[in-house]
């Protein structure tokens, strides 16, 4: 088994109201359980909140920048342990976040 | 404190550098992380993340090659800190190696559920 990264990509469009967001809940507490049953779940992670900074460095020195939603926007991210790349993607098919037409990015995690 | 989220975006392709220079990094990278340690800021250290991937998308969960970003903007890595403010977490990841690299930092607070 490896180790690899979900970062949840929400669609484009207004953030979920808060009866939104509870009817969405329980769907990735179930996702997560079923992950965590099958031994595939490190770590659920977090959400992130939509604002941030954007730290840049050039020539002049550092720039801090605010965080400015676009179409690559991240906004959780989970922890998973399964056999391969495509095993991983597959896990990611039961997200909740992809009902709603977003999308989860598979990444494995660098030995270093 | 509060907790916040660096995603480590751009920079140089690792598999671009030598092992020598590899090391280097990975030692610039240790001494960071471990100084933000000893001054209580790191909550989990993170993760590096091999470039390439899968994305599942949408209804249909049609599984495409990834990344979902291009190179400037591909997440290679994240790391949990704990910091006052977010003004805070901003000033604390100007050590970061990425900007060495030609990447950047993006620091997002971690919602409290």
């Amino acid at each position: 088994m490896s180790d690899f990264v979900f970062l949840y990509r929400p669609p484009e469009g207004p953030v979920l109201s808060p009866a939104q967001i509870a009817e969405v809940m329980p769907k990735w507490m179930a996702w997560m359980k079923s992950l965590e049953d099958s031994g595939n779940l490190k770590a659920g992670g977090h959400p992130l909140e939509r604002q941030g900074k954007i730290v840049r460095k050039n020539g002049k020195g550092f720039t801090d920048g605010p965080f400015v939603e676009s179409k690559d926007l991240i906004n959780g991210y989970s922890l998973i342990s399964a056999r391969d790349l495509t095993h991983a993607a597959e896990l990611a098919k039961g997200c909740p976040m992809l009902d709603g037409g977003g999308a989860v990015e598979v990444r494995q995690v660098a030995s270093m | 404190m509060s907790e916040y989220i660096y995603l480590y975006r751009g920079g140089e392709d690792r598999a671009n550098r030598s092992p020598q220079e590899m090391q280097q990094v990975m030692q610039k990278w240790v001494s960071w992380l471990q100084g933000l340690a000893e001054q209580g800021h790191i909550k989990d250290r993170g993760q590096p993340l091999e470039r390439g991937g899968k994305i599942v998308t949408g209804k249909q969960k049609l599984v495409t090659d990834g990344p979902f970003a291009e190179a400037k903007d591909l997440v290679g890595g994240f790391t949990l800190v704990e910091a006052r403010d977010l003004d805070q977490a901003a000033e604390l990841s100007k050590g970061c190696p990425i900007f060495d690299a030609g990447g950047f930092v993006e620091v997002r607070p971690v919602m409290q559920m």
